[in-house]
C-alpha cells in the first residue's frame, strides 16, 4: 500500500505506516469476522444458524412482514436515541461539575457517580422494577410515552459513562484559555459555549457512542422496566433463544447495519455540503 | 479549581440536573435494594428488613471470595488485552486525516450495534470445533502436511481442532470482543487534538516511535487511560452472558452467581449483599482516588 | 410464492416500516408517533363485556403463526403479546406487582411457586369448556390438583439427546453422562442447579422430590468427580451444541431435540431407564389482570382442537391437548421422541417447588462449578 503513496510519510501519519495498518486490519478482522458469518447465515435456508442448508432471501421478506420485530427495532432505536441525548447533557454537566468545582463530600459524590457503572445489571433491574412499581408508574401509555420508564433507567446507567469519558478529556484542558476568554469580557455562558464545549467535543462524541451502544444492547434492565406494550429488540432476541435464534434476526441485524451505514454516509455528506457552502 | 461558594449560580446551574437525576433515579431506587441486603426472606415474596448482617457474612465466605478473586483476574486480563489492542487503534484514529476519522470511529463501533447475544452466537459459530477458525487452520495444516510429503518427508499427524470454546480462554476472548470499544473510545477522546508539537519534538530529537509513545503520549493520555481502564474493567467484572455462553464447566464469574440469586434461588437479600459488596469496593477505590488527587491539588 | 398482498397487509407493513424509519432517522419522528398511536382499533364489542384487549406474556415464537390474528377475527379481542425469556425473570418481575398482564405461561414449578405466593387468579372452569379437550392425565397433576389455577399448554421431558454415529450404544442410563468417563469432553449438561440435582437423584434411584441435605452433599461430590468429563453446562441451548457437533451427548428436553432431528438424521433422544423429570408450560391468569373475562376466552380458544393443532404444527412440542393431537399427522403422533414410550414416562415425575432446598441446590452447584 505504502508504495502507492507519492508523498513521504510524515512522522505522525501513523495511519500510513505498515505496522499500524496491519494492526488495524487484524483488529477489524477480529471484529468483523463473526459479523460476516452472521450476515451470511441470514441467507441460510434453515430455521437455525448452525448448518448451511442453501441460499434464500425469504428471511428478509419475513422481517418486513413481522410487525413485532419491526416495532421492537423501532422501540430500541428510539430509546437509544433519547437515552443518548439526555445522557450527553447530564454526563457532560456532571463532568464539568467534578472538574471545575471544589465542594463538600466531593469524593463521595464522585464515587456515587461511578456506581451505575458497577452495579450488576440484575441488581439495577430489580431496583428499577421495585422503584417504578412503588411509584405506580403507568405502563399502558401511548407510544412513545410507554417507553419512559425504560428510557429513564437507560439514562441512569448511561450518563456516568459519558461523565467518565468527558472528565478524562477535560484533564487536558488549558485553563489559561478560559481565563483569557473571561478577561476579554466573555460571559460565563459564552466561555462555556465557545471555549470549553469545543474542547470537550471528542469526549462527548465518544461518550455518546458508548451510551448509544449500551442502551441498544441492554436486556436485563429493559426487561424489568418494560410494560405490556413495549418490546425492544434485545427482549425479543432473548425470548427467542429458548427455541433458537432464527435467521430472521440475522436478517434484521444485517438490515440495521446497512441502515447505519447509509444514515452515517448521508450525515457526513450533509456535513461536507454545509461546510462547503458556508 | 473553584470553590463552589464563590460561584453559587454557576455551580447550581451545572450540578442541579445531574445530581437530581442521580439521587432521584439511582440512589433512591437502589436504596431499596440496599435495605434488602440487611433482610431475610419470609415466604416467597416478602422480605423482612431485620438489620441482619447474615447475608454479608455469607457473601464473605471463601467460596464467594474465591469466585470474586477469579472474576477480578479475568476482568483485569481482559482490560490489559483491550488496552494493548485498543491503544494503537485510538492513536491511529487520532492521527488520521480529519476526513477519515468519523469513518474509523464508525468502523470500530458498527459491530457493537448488533445485539450482544447475536454477536456472541456468531462468535461461537466462528470458534467452535467445526467452526471457521478451526476449518482454516486445519486446511493450512493439511497443505503443510502435503508439502512435507511432496519433499519426501513424513506427513504431519492428523489435525486436532483447537478447543477454542467452553474454557477460560474463550471467556477472555469473548470479553475482549465485547469490551474493546469501551477502551478505544475514552482513549480516542483523551488523545484527540493533543499538543502534537511535543510528539514532533520528541521524534525530531531522535527518540523512536515506541519511546515517544511510552514517554510522551502515554503520560498525556493518562486520564484517558485511567477512564478507559475503569470503564472496561468494571463492566467486564459484571459480565454474565459471555461466561454463561462461552465458558466451560468452571467458568463462572461473580455476576453469574449474583444473577442466580435474584432469579432461580429467589434470594434477593443475598443477591443484594453480593451486589453491594461489589459496589462498596469500587466506591471506596474511586473515592480514595478522588481524595488523593484532591490532596495533590491542595499541595500545589 | 403466488400470494397477493392484501391492502390491509400492505398498510400494516408500510406502517411498521414508517415506524422504524421514523424512529431510526430522527428518534421521535412525528410520523412515527402518529403511526404508533393510530393503531388503536375502533372499539368493538368483544362479547365478554370488557374492552376488547388482552395482554399476553409469552415466549417469542411460542404460538401458532396466525393464532392471535385468528382469535381477533373470531372474538374481536386484540391480543398484544409481549415477551419474557426465563421463568425466573417472569417471577421476579411479577413479584413487584402485575403491570397489566392478563395471561402468562409459567412452567409447572413456577405455577406452584406463584400459587404459594398468591400471585395467580383461580380459573373459572365454566368459562373454559374446551378443558374437555385436555388429556385426562394432565388434569390432576401434583403441581395444581384439579387445575384450579392453570391449563396445560405444552409438556416436555428431560433426557439424553445424542449423535447416533458417535456413541457405541444407546445411552440408556444417566450413568453415561453423570457418572462415567466414557465420553469425556463430549458431554453437555444443563446449567440449572435444581434440575441437575434432581436428575442425579433419579440416577440414584430416588424420587426427584425426596432429596435431603445429605443427598445434596453426596451428589455434589459426584458432580465434582464428573466435571472433568463435561464440556459445558449449557443454557438450554443443548440442541445447538449437539447439532453443530460440538458435543455428542446432551442433557436436553425432548421437544428441543425433536426440532433439530428434523434437520439432522444422525440425532436421537432417549429417556433413560431410571426415569426422568417432566416439565409443563401452563396458561395462567395473574392476580390483578385487567381483562379476566377476555383471558378466560383466550385460554379457552387456545385449548380448541383446531387451534391447538395449528399451534402444535408451529412449535412441535408434545401437546397435552388430546383433541388437537388426534388431528395431527402420524409422523407427529407416533414420534417416539415427542411421545416417549409409556413405560418410561411412568417413571417420570414433576419437580415440586421446595423453597428450603432451592438455595441449597444453588449453593452446592456454585461449589461444583468453582471446584
Amino acid at each position: 500500500m505504502s508504495l502507492l503513496n507519492r508523498s513521504p510519510i510524515a512522522p505522525l501519519e501513523y495511519t500510513r505506516r505498515l505496522w499500524m495498518r496491519a494492526w488495524i486490519g487484524a483488529t477489524l478482522f477480529f471484529l468483523y469476522a463473526p459479523l460476516l458469518v452472521l450476515i451470511v447465515f441470514s441467507f441460510n435456508d434453515s430455521k437455525r444458524n448452525i448448518v448451511w442448508r442453501g441460499f434464500t432471501f425469504k428471511y428478509y421478506g419475513k422481517v418486513f412482514e413481522n410487525d413485532t420485530l419491526v416495532a421492537a427495532l423501532g422501540n430500541s432505536l428510539t430509546i437509544a436515541f433519547l437515552a443518548t441525548l439526555v445522557s450527553i447533557v447530564l454526563g457532560t454537566l456532571a463532568a464539568v461539575m467534578l472538574w471545575r468545582f471544589r465542594f463538600p463530600a466531593k469524593a463521595g459524590i464522585e464515587g456515587a457517580l461511578s456506581l451505575p457503572i458497577v452495579v450488576p445489571e440484575i441488581c439495577m433491574g430489580v431496583a428499577m422494577l421495585v422503584f417504578f412499581a412503588r411509584l405506580d408508574w403507568p405502563s399502558d401509555l401511548v407510544w412513545p410515552l410507554n417507553l419512559s420508564a425504560i428510557t429513564i433507567a437507560h439514562i441512569t446507567f448511561c450518563f456516568p459513562f459519558v461523565t467518565m469519558v468527558v472528565r478524562a478529556r477535560l484533564a487536558s484542558f488549558n485553563k489559561e484559555q478560559e481565563e483569557a476568554a473571561r478577561d476579554l469580557g466573555a460571559s460565563e455562558w459564552q466561555t462555556f459555549r465557545d471555549v470549553l464545549l469545543p474542547h470537550m467535543k471528542p469526549g462527548i462524541i465518544a461518550g455518546a457512542l458508548l451510551a448509544f451502544t449500551l442502551s441498544l444492547d441492554d436486556f436485563v434492565i429493559t426487561f424489568f422496566t418494560s410494560g405490556p406494550n413495549t418490546i425492544t429488540f434485545p427482549v425479543k432476541v432473548y425470548s427467542m433463544v429458548r427455541f433458537s435464534v432464527t435467521p430472521e434476526v440475522n436478517a434484521a441485524s444485517a438490515l440495521l447495519i446497512l441502515l447505519t451505514i447509509i444514515l452515517t454516509t448521508v450525515a457526513l455528506k450533509l456535513q461536507d455540503f454545509t461546510k462547503a457552502t458556508a | 479549581m473553584q470553590d463552589w461558594k464563590g460561584h453559587k449560580t454557576a455551580f447550581a446551574a451545572i450540578a442541579a440536573a445531574p445530581m437530581a437525576w442521580l439521587i432521584g433515579f439511582f440512589i433512591i431506587p437502589l436504596a431499596m435494594v440496599w435495605l434488602y441486603s440487611f433482610g431475610r426472606n419470609i415466604g416467597l415474596t416478602e422480605i423482612d428488613i431485620s438489620g441482619t448482617f447474615a447475608n454479608y457474612a455469607r457473601a464473605l465466605e471463601p467460596l464467594y471470595l474465591e469466585i470474586f478473586g477469579k472474576s477480578v483476574a479475568v476482568a483485569a486480563l481482559t482490560t490489559l488485552i483491550c488496552l494493548i489492542i485498543g491503544f494503537p487503534i485510538a492513536l491511529a484514529i487520532t492521527f488520521a486525516p480529519e476526513k477519515w476519522r468519523p469513518w474509523m470511529l464508525l468502523a470500530i463501533m458498527l459491530p457493537f450495534w448488533t445485539n450482544l447475544l447475536i454477536r456472541t452466537y456468531a462468535l461461537i459459530t466462528v470458534l467452535r470445533t467445526n467452526g471457521y477458525v478451526n476449518m482454516s487452520l486445519g486446511w493450512f495444516w493439511e497443505q503443510a502436511s502435503g508439502l512435507k510429503v511432496l519433499v519426501g518427508l513424513a506427513p504431519l499427524p492428523t489435525w486436532e481442532p483447537l478447543p477454542l470454546l467452553y474454557n477460560n480462554f474463550a471467556v477472555v476472548l469473548g470479553l475482549v470482543y465485547v469490551h474493546l470499544p469501551f477502551m478505544v473510545l475514552p482513549l480516542y477522546a483523551a488523545l484527540d487534538r493533543l499538543d502534537k508539537s511535543l510528539i514532533e519534538a520528541s521524534l525530531d530529537l531522535g527518540a523512536g516511535h515506541f519511546r515517544t509513545i511510552t514517554q510522551i503520549v502515554a503520560p498525556l493520555a493518562g486520564a484517558g487511560i485511567i477512564s478507559g481502564v475503569i470503564i472496561t474493567f468494571v463492566p467486564a467484572l459484571g459480565a454474565y452472558l459471555t461466561p454463561d455462553l462461552m465458558g466451560g464447566p468452571d467458568s463462572q464469574m461473580i455476576a453469574n452467581v449474583i444473577e442466580r440469586q435474584f432469579k432461580r434461588a429467589n434470594d434477593w437479600p443475598f443477591g443484594a449483599a453480593l451486589s453491594f459488596l461489589l459496589m462498596y469496593a469500587t466506591f471506596m477505590l474511586i473515592a480514595l482516588q478522588a481524595l488523593r488527587t484532591r490532596k495533590a491539588e491542595a499541595r500545589r | 410464492m403466488d400470494r397477493r398482498i392484501s391492502l390491509q397487509e400492505f398498510r400494516a407493513n408500510r406502517r411498521s416500516i414508517l415506524k422504524t424509519m421514523g424512529a431510526a432517522a430522527i428518534g421521535i419522528s412525528f410520523a412515527g408517533a402518529l403511526a404508533g398511536c393510530g393503531e388503536k382499533e375502533a372499539a368493538k364489542g368483544s362479547g365478554t363485556g370488557e374492552e376488547p384487549k388482552l395482554n399476553f406474556y409469552n415466549w417469542d415464537t411460542y404460538i401458532g403463526e396466525t393464532t392471535l390474528g385468528d382469535f381477533k377475527d373470531t372474538s374481536g379481542i386484540d391480543v398484544n403479546m409481549s415477551l419474557f425469556a426465563t421463568n425466573d425473570e417472569l417471577f421476579a418481575k411479577l413479584r413487584a406487582g402485575n403491570q397489566g398482564y392478563d395471561v402468562i405461561v409459567p412452567s409447572n414449578d413456577f405455577v406452584e411457586r406463584m400459587v404459594k405466593a398468591d400471585m395467580l387468579m383461580p380459573l373459572d372452569h365454566a368459562q373454559i369448556p374446551n378443558m374437555k379437550n385436555v388429556d385426562p392425565s394432565f388434569i390432576d397433576v401434583a403441581y395444581d390438583p384439579g387445575r384450579k389455577f392453570s391449563m396445560p399448554y405444552t409438556w416436555l421431558v428431560l433426557g439424553i439427546g445424542y449423535r447416533k454415529s458417535k456413541v457405541k450404544a444407546k445411552p440408556d442410563s444417566w450413568k453415561v453422562i453423570f457418572d462415567s468417563p466414557e465420553y469425556k469432553g463430549r458431554i453437555a449438561l444443563l446449567s440449572e442447579a435444581g434440575d441437575m440435582f434432581r436428575l442425579y437423584g433419579k440416577y440414584l434411584g430416588k424420587s426427584v422430590n425426596s432429596l435431603t441435605a445429605d443427598d445434596i452433599q453426596k451428589i455434589q461430590a459426584m458432580m465434582i468427580r464428573q466435571k472433568p468429563n463435561v464440556k459445558a453446562f449449557h443454557e438450554d441451548n443443548g440442541q445447538d451444541l449437539l447439532m453443530s457437533g460440538e458435543v455428542d451427548l446432551v442433557l436436553e428436553y425432548n421437544g428441543d431435540i425433536a426440532q433439530v432431528m428434523s434437520e439432522d438424521d444422525d440425532l436421537d433422544f432417549v429417556v433413560p431407564k431410571e426415569g426422568s423429570q417432566l416439565n409443563s408450560d401452563n396458561l395462567c391468569i395473574p392476580k390483578g389482570a385487567k381483562h379476566p373475562k377476555n383471558a378466560h376466552a383466550f385460554i379457552n380458544y387456545l385449548l380448541d382442537a383446531e387451534v391447538g393443532k395449528k399451534i402444535t404444527e408451529t412449535i412441535l412440542y408434545p401437546t397435552p391437548n388430546a383433541a388437537a393431537k388426534a388431528l395431527m399427522p402420524d409422523s407427529y403422533k407416533n414420534n417416539p421422541v415427542i411421545f416417549p414410550p409409556a413405560d418410561r414416562l411412568s417413571k417420570c415425575e414433576y419437580a415440586a417447588y421446595n423453597e428450603k432446598l432451592q438455595p441449597l441446590y444453588e449453593e452446592a452447584f456454585t461449589r461444583v462449578r468453582a471446584a
